[in-house]
């Protein structure tokens, strides 16, 4: 549970603090350690720095991707027109709109659980598992059935027909809005789960005695939630904010496969515009520019993370 | 975290955890009595008879064995240096590293798309493999630091006193306290490299050599809408990572709890 993952000479949590230190005296003069880390190195630099720099230099051309068209060098064209692109705002819109519903929910839910799992609770093992296996299970396999549920012949509208709501059958996908809550659904569906555990497990550190002082100052169970669980975890909840950030950012498979980035764009990512513009519309250079611009925010992202990280180590 | 004092209450959280946990369950009844429709297991039989199935299975098989094998060499390996040795520069080669760490599969598209005709990589499942590995590798490295950080030193001093040289410090005395880490590397690489979808509909597209969360669109391909076949698809697709989940419960959790709050 160490956060202090960006400060490598900070003591670490997981016990070793007090060992860290005479190392100085140890291994390190005798040893290089470059040989050690080079196959990692070598890896991660030759594809995903190969991949940052070849597509900043795609991204200042005018190609179709086949090696044998000359590419027409347009600087920094892509960049201006991806500014005026009404697809590139809605796409970063959707974003922001994903990213606050789904945590929301998820964290709600996920404390939620977490609370009532460690109250006393008849097969917990059980829920547990109900709730923790959809993280395991790839969107692409799962896509599918979220298509069946929600399809105008599906088992949402048969539900709703039968309890006579026949009003509210509708077809879900095929509107905007209704369509982007399909995918955030499915997304919530897949995560909560991990939340759970996360909540679970910062839950089972809180030192038994503080719940029990604030039950004998009077505090019913709500109260006890509030005002001292729920601050107590205020880690993990800021640790699950980046994480959703970056993961909403890198959002592909559900939107993708739920609904293909439509109807009319109203579920498009930036993910799923990338690679529409690349394959469909074959503008690679076009889809590298709006990459540069994930690449980006997701660095941001990464930036923000660590200087928390740096915040939370001195603490 | 809450008390209950009476049955009523008792009753009530129970109630209250069941109608928070059946929804998550609902997608996976409709998945299963969705492909039971029509034909009923006809569905099983329709998608066996593709004849892919064995294949697209041994190839997830191969994906994640080989991305188990290149992060876990190259994260063990890597953690120990920065951890426990002299590099010149350790912090900045760390940081390049960490700079990876978010990013998204997307941007790796177009130079993947063109390197891999440059060089007729497509349909290779090596073409899989590196990016998958590659994008696991500094979120794991970042991992085993901090595990090895808190392996005291003094056992390896001992080890070398006694004459060992730093690989055999490294494989016989260090390796051996990584387990919890290692099991963490291996559930997260699994996960990643077994549902991995964009980076195999991009990299395979022989219908011949692809992997299973590829099997819902190629049945789509083959027979459109035949749903309840798709469903079937979808239902083999899930089940191995089921069965390894309820298998490996513990080691699931403890990874992905791990690999979040890195």
């Amino acid at each position: 549970m160490s956060l202090s993952a960006t400060l490598p000479d900070a003591a670490t949590p997981t016990g070793g603090a007090p060992a860290a230190r005479p190392r100085r005296h140890g291994l390190k003069p005798t040893a290089n350690g470059l040989p050690w880390i080079l196959p990692a190195v070598v890896v991660v630099v030759g594809l995903i720095y190969f991949s940052i720099g070849y597509t900043g230099y795609v991204s200042t051309l005018d190609w179709n991707g086949f090696i044998l068209t000359e590419p027409t060098f347009l600087g920094l064209a892509n960049f201006s027109e991806m500014f005026g692109d009404p697809v590139f705002w809605k796409a970063l819109e959707h974003t922001a709109v994903f990213y606050v519903v789904t945590f929301t929910v998820q964290t709600a839910l996920g404390f939620t659980f977490a609370a009532l799992m460690h109250s006393q609770v008849f097969l917990r093992g059980v829920y547990k598992v109900v709730v923790f296996v959809p993280t395991v299970l790839a969107p692409a396999t799962m896509a599918p059935v979220f298509r069946q549920i929600f399809d105008a012949d599906g088992q949402l509208n048969t539900f709703l027909r039968a309890v006579g709501l026949d009003g509210l059958a509708q077809t879900w996908l095929a509107g905007g809005t209704t369509a982007m809550a399909v995918v955030m659904l499915a997304t919530i569906w897949q995560w909560t789960g991990l939340t759970f555990i996360l909540f679970y497990a910062a839950m089972s550190q809180i030192d038994t005695e503080v719940l029990e002082a604030a039950r004998v100052d009077g505090a019913g169970n709500l109260r006890t939630l509030w005002s001292i669980v729920w601050p107590m975890c205020r880690g993990t909840t800021v640790a699950l904010a980046t994480l959703g950030l970056i993961g909403a950012l890198k959002t592909f498979d559900w939107p993708y496969l739920i609904t293909k980035g439509g109807p009319n764009y109203a579920t498009e990512f930036l993910g799923t515009y990338i690679y529409h513009t690349m394959l469909s519309e074959k503008r690679f250079g076009y889809a590298a520019a709006i990459s540069v611009a994930l690449l980006v925010l997701a660095l941001a992202c990464g930036v923000l993370m660590s200087l928390r990280n740096r915040r939370e180590g001195r603490a | 975290m809450l008390v209950t004092r009476s049955r009523t209450s008792r009753v009530v959280i129970q109630v209250v955890v069941t109608l928070l946990a059946l929804p998550f369950l609902v997608p996976l009844v409709a998945m299963v009595q969705g492909s039971l429709g029509g034909r009923g297991l006809g569905n099983y039989v329709k998608v066996w008879e593709t004849g892919v199935l064995p294949t697209y299975l041994l190839n997830s098989v191969l994906i994640s064995v080989f991305a188990i094998l290149i992060v876990y060499a190259c994260t063990m390996l890597a953690a120990f240096g920065f951890s426990k040795l002299r590099i010149a520069g350790k912090e900045v080669w760390f940081w390049a590293l960490l700079l990876a760490l978010t990013m998204p599969e997307a941007v790796l598209l177009t130079p993947l798309f063109v390197t891999a005709s440059a060089f007729d990589m497509y349909n290779q499942l090596v073409a899989v493999i590196l990016p998958v590995a590659a994008l696991q590798i500094p979120f794991t490295v970042l991992l085993a630091r901090n595990f090895y950080d808190g392996i005291p030193t003094e056992i390896m001093e001992a080890a070398r006193v006694d004459g060992a040289n730093i690989w055999q410090v490294f494989w016989q005395v260090v390796l051996p306290l990584t387990r919890p880490i290692a099991a963490a590397i291996v559930v997260l690489t699994l996960i990643s490299a077994w549902n991995a979808y964009l980076l195999p509909m991009l990299m395979l597209n022989d219908p011949g050599r692809q992997v299973l969360t590829l099997l819902p669109s190629y049945f789509v391909s083959q027979y459109t809408n035949d749903q309840t076949g798709v469903l079937a698809a979808a239902v083999i697709a899930a089940v191995p990572m089921l069965v390894a989940y309820l298998a490996l419960q513990k080691y699931f959790e403890r990874g992905l709890a791990a690999g979040a709050l890195k």
